[in-house]
């Protein structure tokens, strides 16, 4: 028992003759802020979704909840995702035509876990992400507004662990600080970890460790 | 299973007008495969009651070649029925008896009063013996008469059925009149006149003589009546005494149905023409086949343009969201409650829309008979309805159309979710 919430040991990923990830080992503990950064078209995303369980096709070991994912279920997989992990997609990933509000239930409703209590929890995250509970199809949003859309969704189900693929891309440095004042104030309240890929060297001083991804290699930069 | 209202409620928010369409064209398939079946059935039915014959399994019906049906019949062309042919035939061993018959060569027409009106209608007459119809139904009437017999006793006649009908349809309704019935018109009193006609009239001075419906045979020409043959042959003398004598027809009585097609192809290769019960079943068949062929061909191509179309539109709005599944699946959806949910929207709503599109086509069936029948009485003389409903083929047809687009969908939805998650959400 190492008490990591996701450990991932000698992970290789390939696309076809290139080599994305090449033994790369990761941790991430309780309530801990890992940055992820790298150049364009390095494979952050990719590293992102197999944390994530999102992409099985890769060689190594990972647990995460001390669960071996490479050899559960689909099913199992899926209650990870949904109960342990939360995602903010790069590209947001909503349903344009549904509001904010359905946007954020919409993994409690496909699940069957739409109760009151989780309706009472998607109206707070709204309200304190300052987005309208209003019928407005998110595709009518601005890009700003759907970014933290996107947040509250991987908040709303309290997860142990937030995954965020470039959270504060289409935010202006006011709006960036002020996300991440939000996370870091519900990640004390919440005590759940982030993993991000993130460029703004602002925020990567908030996180409590950085790691570069160079030629498939994860290398520690400052703690 | 909880919240699969509402999740099946949010998935198609802003698809509903993609989703409608494909189970408009789904409903459209259920409709006209009903119209057609129920439709295509009646026509073969119609076809059936018009084509069918009384003739006896064991009776040939043989005519010259060259004869006509209706008005202004004429068994002139090819080889004509002699005496000659008429012995050479009762020398067949096969041969029971054989009845002929012969059509008149003089213009005439029937006379009478119905519910207070007058009616008239130029007719041929057909010489027939008492074999023309069963036995039975005349076994009590005197089938014997020539014009000396006018003063004492009316003409016995046979009425086309046929006749009938059509008096009904396209006369008695629009008139107000009571229909008639076979059985109601017999014994009714009518005047025949022989030697003139609405269209024709010959130089000899005509005859009427009085005539009593005796029974009614579908055998009969459509405006002919059937009477003795004596009659006949008295009144083409009469009429016509330099024209030779001929039969129209003979009904030839094999000893077995099994004798049947020996006399057929001795008469064949006389050159004359030789009428089965089989063979006129056989040509209804043919005909009735064509037609629903034919029906069948063009509900198939409509049929299948629909439900591909239905199939098309259901599969590419899935295509179209496959990316939706993606976010789905990767926020944590199982992907069997998503089975569960998809499965129950195609199932339930293709069932509802085959079902409404079935009861539709059952109405638009109805109503296309309703108004074929008032618009072509014709028609009413032979069936009450157009349409008709065998439930059994139509449940088949149906339970076809709802599984061939569930079952494409549905393969197509699990091909979608065995797809990995990082492919669904690169769009």
């Amino acid at each position: 028992m190492n008490n990591y919430l996701i450990h991932a040991q000698s992970i290789c990923k390939s696309f076809q003759q290139l080599k994305v990830l090449d033994n790369a080992d990761f941790t991430l503990s309780k309530g801990e802020f890992v940055a992820i950064t790298g150049k364009s078209g390095v494979g952050k995303s990719t590293l992102l979704g197999i944390l994530g369980g999102l992409d099985p096709e890769f060689q190594g070991k990972l647990l995460v909840n001390e669960i071996d994912i490479t050899r559960t279920s689909s099913a199992e997989l899926s209650k990870i995702r949904r109960e342990f992990l939360g995602f903010i997609f790069q590209d947001f990933h909503l349903l344009p035509n549904l509001n904010a509000f359905d946007n954020v239930l919409l993994p409690a409703i496909f699940s069957g876990t739409d109760t009151q209590k989780v309706r009472d929890e998607a109206s707070v995250i709204l309200s304190k992400l300052n987005l309208r509970n209003d019928n407005t199809a998110t595709k009518l949003l601005s890009r700003g507004e759907r970014q933290r859309v996107a947040t509250a969704r991987a908040l709303v189900n309290n997860p142990r662990v937030l995954l965020a693929d470039e959270p504060t891309a289409s935010l202006d440095e006011d709006s960036e600080e002020n996300l991440f004042d939000l996370l870091d104030s519900l990640r004390e309240e919440r005590g759940f970890a982030i993993i991000a890929v993130l460029h703004s060297k602002n925020i990567l001083s908030r996180a409590d460790r950085v790691i570069e991804l160079k030629r498939g290699v994860l290398n520690e930069k400052h703690s | 299973m909880k919240n699969t209202h509402k999740a099946i409620k949010l998935w198609n928010k802003g698809h509903w007008k993609d989703y409608l369409f494909s189970q408009g064209m789904l409903l459209v398939a259920s409709l006209l495969l009903v119209f057609f079946i129920s439709i295509g059935l009646g026509v073969g039915n119609i076809l059936q009651r018009f084509l069918s014959s009384d003739l006896p399994e064991e009776q040939v019906r043989i005519t010259p070649l060259g004869v006509q049906a209706g008005t202004f019949q004429t068994e002139r062309g090819g080889t004509e029925l002699t005496s000659a042919i008429l012995d050479s035939l009762s020398a067949l061993p096969e041969v029971d008896r054989i009845d002929p018959q012969v059509y008149a060569h003089v213009p005439a027409y029937l006379r009478g009063l119905l519910a207070g009106r007058n009616y008239y209608t130029d007719i041929s007459l057909e010489g027939v013996t008492t074999a023309f119809v069963p036995d039975s139904m005349l076994q009590h009437i005197d089938w014997n008469y020539t014009l000396s017999d006018s003063a004492e006793k009316p003409l016995p006649i046979i009425l086309s059925e046929n006749l009938l009908i059509v008096y009904n349809a396209g006369f008695a309704e629009s008139n107000g009149l009571m229909g008639l019935t076979p059985e109601g018109v017999i014994g009714l009193e009518v005047q025949v006149n022989v030697g003139s006609s609405s269209l024709a009239s010959l130089q000899e001075r005509p005859v009427t003589v009085r005539a009593e419906i005796v029974g009614t045979s579908r055998n009969v020409a459509l405006f002919a009546l059937a009477v003795p043959i004596e009659f006949v042959e008295e009144i083409n003398a009469k009429y016509l005494p330099d024209d030779q004598h001929t039969y129209s027809a003979l009904i030839v009585t094999a000893h077995k149905a099994e004798d049947v097609p020996v006399i057929v192809r001795y008469a064949e290769e006389l050159g004359l023409s030789a009428e089965t019960r089989r063979g006129i079943a056989q040509k209804a068949e043919i005909l009735v086949g064509v037609v629903t062929a034919a029906l069948g061909a063009l509900a198939a191509a409509i049929l299948f343009s629909a439900v591909a179309s239905a199939i098309h539109t259901l599969v590419a709005d899935l295509k179209n969201r496959s990316y939706a599944l993606g976010v789905l699946v990767a926020l944590g959806t199982k992907r069997e409650r998503l089975v569960y949910i998809f499965a129950f929207q195609i199932f339930f709503m293709s069932l509802i829309s085959t079902i409404l599109g079935g009861l539709l086509g059952c109405g638009l069936s109805f109503l296309v008979s309703s108004t074929l029948l008032n618009l072509l009485p014709v028609l009413k003389m032979a069936v009450t309805t157009l349409a008709v409903y065998p439930i059994g083929w139509l449940s088949a047809g149906l339970g076809l159309v709802l599984i061939a687009s569930t079952v494409s969908a549905w393969f197509f939805f699990k091909k979608i979710l065995g797809t990995p998650v990082t492919e669904l959400l690169r769009r």
